[in-house]
């Protein structure tokens, strides 16, 4: 350095250093404050709201009560609203295998506190119901979380998944039985067509499907002419 | 050839003076790469070559998605011009004499690669510039002889859309990865050579070897904080000029900093089918007679590959040890022959695009300046030699009259937007642009009285640097705040958001050029 400088005033020095952090600081705020938020994937929704698919069998007909096999052991879902959404078809009865009514009741959401209505089962006996068939724990689908029926009045069926050990009970709007899970399965609100026999689903209550930003996004829609139900035999 | 020295190496003082940057331009060339590199890989989050034009629309609306694409594209632009800013300025000098013939070599591989990487990036868009550009380049790459078909498949892909875009994607990363192995080459095998001083010191003769003495500052914390100051100067450019650029109605497709129409579009057919500005004096070589003649692919040859074999050679083939440009009158005038006929192409070809040339008029074109340059040249240098003619360093003075001119009229521009639209947005845009008018005027000013200007800087009072200091402290939290409420809902505002932090990027620079003032008197 040159002789002839003045002596350096620290005070001032510090000054400058302090504000020369703030402007650098602001520039990095700035900066990342825009990649952040470039970095965050609009959400698309595939559909712009739940649409009313009939349910059919893979031969392309409509499902009819028949079709379906009370306290069925087989495990049979659908995909609804998107194609990587699973959902159960079950048709619940007691441990005779006879249909069991199921009434609408309040479930709660462990995880938020959060209360919501389940929708009452469908059909002539009341007794066809569906909820999403992705675990609310870790996302686990069928065949690890599935559906045991009622085998004696000690043992009410419930839905059970494997991986963990999560259970939920289908006979009341599928709320949470066990940990770990601290979500419901989102129920599939179905609606019965007693003329012709038909069901089909309408839309979902309850919690997001696991893995989703909002049930009607992150995936391709379900053909528009129905949704197809799959059988998966045990 | 050099005592091992730690790396990096410290430089001499003058480097970091006023008008230091003109030492610098690689570094600038550097931090260009890096941004380009950096934005490059996030806007990979949202490209789809499947789907090219609509996904690369689409990053437009995503939040702050305009300024990164639009910056992503000026910054490549301001990459390239300031390659060859770098190239000529090394041309000049004559910096690739010995010991720095392979660093020369380097650079000039640096060169294709710059552009080739530039040409791939801009058509990945997929809108009708990139579809016209790629039409161009599959006749190019397919005229070549014998393996034409293999090279136009390597790059090109089998025909099919994906496969081209595919193809377009891995090659501007390929070509991204070998610039940054190549530039590693080419930066140490410049620390290795050392920085070229004052050629006065060995009486204008090469080798020109830097030796380091007792008075070069340590490079901690001296150069440090200049190259940070250079980084964010360059940033801030990168960042304001396509901002503005888009802030602004009617700018021309050449500078537009947004891709065009889609090719299957019904408006296609009014834009020009111009490539970018660097590619326009290819694009106007093939509107030659002898093009037609030859086919795309030797005209590229001869056009672009005989100056590019020139560069290559120029260390074998200028082997005097003299670095006095008066006594290098070739290969000074094939640089400034060089400059005409780079910008005298592009004009031609933004002005005529796909207008034939014949012979006679292309013949004229090329042999009226290298006459008239040769015999200029060799004029001047002989005077220069003899005393008559003494230059001034004008450089700062000739490059700010037409940056000072070209932000008036976009300012102007601006106004008449403000005046036209009268939204709130067009009169902010045309305060900032007011702002870089006045500062570049002053600079302009400063730079033609330049010297008791720099001698009254330095006697800046102690409250000065801390009035300055606090106003861009000040400055620096206003904009902050001003930019963070804007919503990045429109590209119109996200513009106002690059336009904010291109302008806290300068103030970091000015605000460290201060510190450095204050701190080690420089």
């Amino acid at each position: 350095m040159p002789k002839d400088e003045k002596p350096i005033d620290e005070q001032r020095r510090n000054f400058l250093k302090v504000v020369g952090v703030m402007i650098i600081g602001a520039g990095i705020v700035g900066t990342l404050r825009s990649v952040v938020q470039y970095a965050i994937p609009p959400v698309s929704n595939a559909e712009s709201s739940f649409p009313t698919l009939l349910l059919l069998l893979p031969n392309g007909n409509p499902v009819h009560t028949t079709d379906l096999v009370v306290n069925n052991p087989s495990i049979v879902t659908f995909d609804y609203p998107l194609q990587n959404e699973p959902n159960f078809l079950l048709r619940l009865g007691d441990a005779s295998n006879n249909d069991v009514k199921i009434d609408s009741t309040t479930v709660d959401i462990p995880a938020t506190g959060g209360k919501y209505q389940s929708p009452a089962g469908v059909g002539p006996y009341g007794s066809v119901v569906s909820s999403s068939a992705i675990c609310q724990h870790l996302g686990c689908i069928p065949p690890e979380l599935r559906f045991h029926p009622p085998s004696s009045t000690n043992f009410p069926g419930k839905v059970h998944c494997d991986c963990h050990g999560s259970t939920y009970d289908p006979y009341k709007g599928f709320s949470v039985v066990t940990g770990p899970t601290k979500s419901p399965l989102p129920g599939l609100v179905l609606s019965y067509d007693s003329t012709k026999d038909t069901y089909s689903a309408t839309m979902l209550v309850g919690p997001t499907i696991y893995g989703h930003t909002t049930d009607l996004s992150g995936g391709n829609p379900v053909s528009s002419s129905g949704a197809t139900i799959t059988t998966l035999g045990v | 050839m050099n005592d091992p020295q730690p790396i990096p190496r410290k430089v001499p003082d003058y480097m970091r003076k006023k008008g230091g940057l003109w030492y610098w331009t690689g570094a600038m060339i550097m931090i260009a790469f890096f941004y380009e590199a950096i934005t490059g890989l996030i806007l990979f989050l949202y490209y789809q070559p499947s789907n090219a034009y609509v996904s690369t629309e689409g990053v437009l609306n995503i939040a702050y998605g305009s300024v990164i694409l639009t910056t992503h594209l000026y910054g490549a632009y301001i990459m390239i011009a300031l390659v060859y800013i770098h190239l000529l300025r090394n041309l000049f000098v004559g910096a690739y004499k010995k010991p720095r013939e392979m660093q020369w070599l380097t650079g000039i591989v640096l060169l294709v690669l710059t552009v080739a990487v530039a040409y791939f990036g801009y058509s990945l868009t997929g809108d009708v510039l990139s579809s016209d550009a790629t039409d161009v380049a599959r006749g190019i790459a397919g005229g070549f002889p014998v393996i034409g078909t293999y090279l136009r498949e390597i790059f090109m892909g089998n025909g099919q859309s994906i496969s081209l875009f595919t193809r377009f994607e891995g090659w501007h990363i390929i070509l991204a990865g070998l610039i940054g192995i190549t530039f590693a080459l080419h930066f140490f095998m410049a620390e290795y050579n050392t920085i070229m001083p004052d050629p006065k010191k060995t009486n204008y003769r090469a080798p020109l070897i830097d030796k380091e003495d007792s008075s070069y500052k340590p490079w901690y914390p001296y150069n440090l904080l200049y190259m940070t100051q250079i980084a964010l100067f360059t940033i801030a450019l990168i960042l304001l000029i396509p901002s503005i650029l888009a802030l602004l109605p009617h700018v021309p497709a050449l500078f537009s900093p947004f891709p065009q129409v889609s090719a299957t579009s019904p408006l296609a057919s009014q834009v020009p089918p111009y490539p970018p500005w660097f590619l326009l004096f290819v694009y106007k070589e093939l509107d030659f007679g002898i093009s037609s003649t030859v086919g795309p692919f030797w005209a590229t040859v001869i056009f672009t590959g005989l100056p590019l074999i020139y560069l290559l050679l120029l260390p074998y083939i200028d082997r005097s040890s003299t670095l006095k440009t008066t006594k290098r009158p070739i290969v000074v005038a094939t640089g400034i022959i060089g400059i005409i006929y780079l910008i005298g192409l592009s004009t031609w070809g933004a002005t005529m695009p796909g207008i034939p040339v014949n012979n006679v008029v292309g013949l004229l074109f090329f042999v009226i300046p290298l006459v008239l340059v040769i015999a200029l040249v060799y004029m001047i240098s002989g005077r220069l030699e003899s005393g008559k003619v003494k230059i001034q360093n004008a450089w700062k003075v000739y490059a700010l009259i037409p940056f000072a001119g070209f932000i008036a009229i976009l300012a102007g521009i601006s106004i008449y937007a403000a005046v036209k639209q009268g939204t709130i947005y067009y009169t902010i845009a045309t305060i900032f642009l007011l702002v870089i008018l006045g500062i570049s005027i002053t600079a302009l000013y400063a730079s033609i009285y330049g010297v008791k200007k720099a001698s009254e800087q330095k006697s800046l009072s102690g409250r000065g640097y801390v009035l300055f200091g606090g106003l861009y402290g000040f400055l620096a939290l206003a904009i902050v705040s001003v930019i963070s409420v804007i919503p990045p809902t429109t590209i119109f505002n996200q513009s106002l958001y690059g336009v904010g932090l291109g302008l806290l990027f300068l103030l970091g620079a000015a605000f460290i050029a201060l510190y450095r003032s204050h701190a080690y008197n420089e």
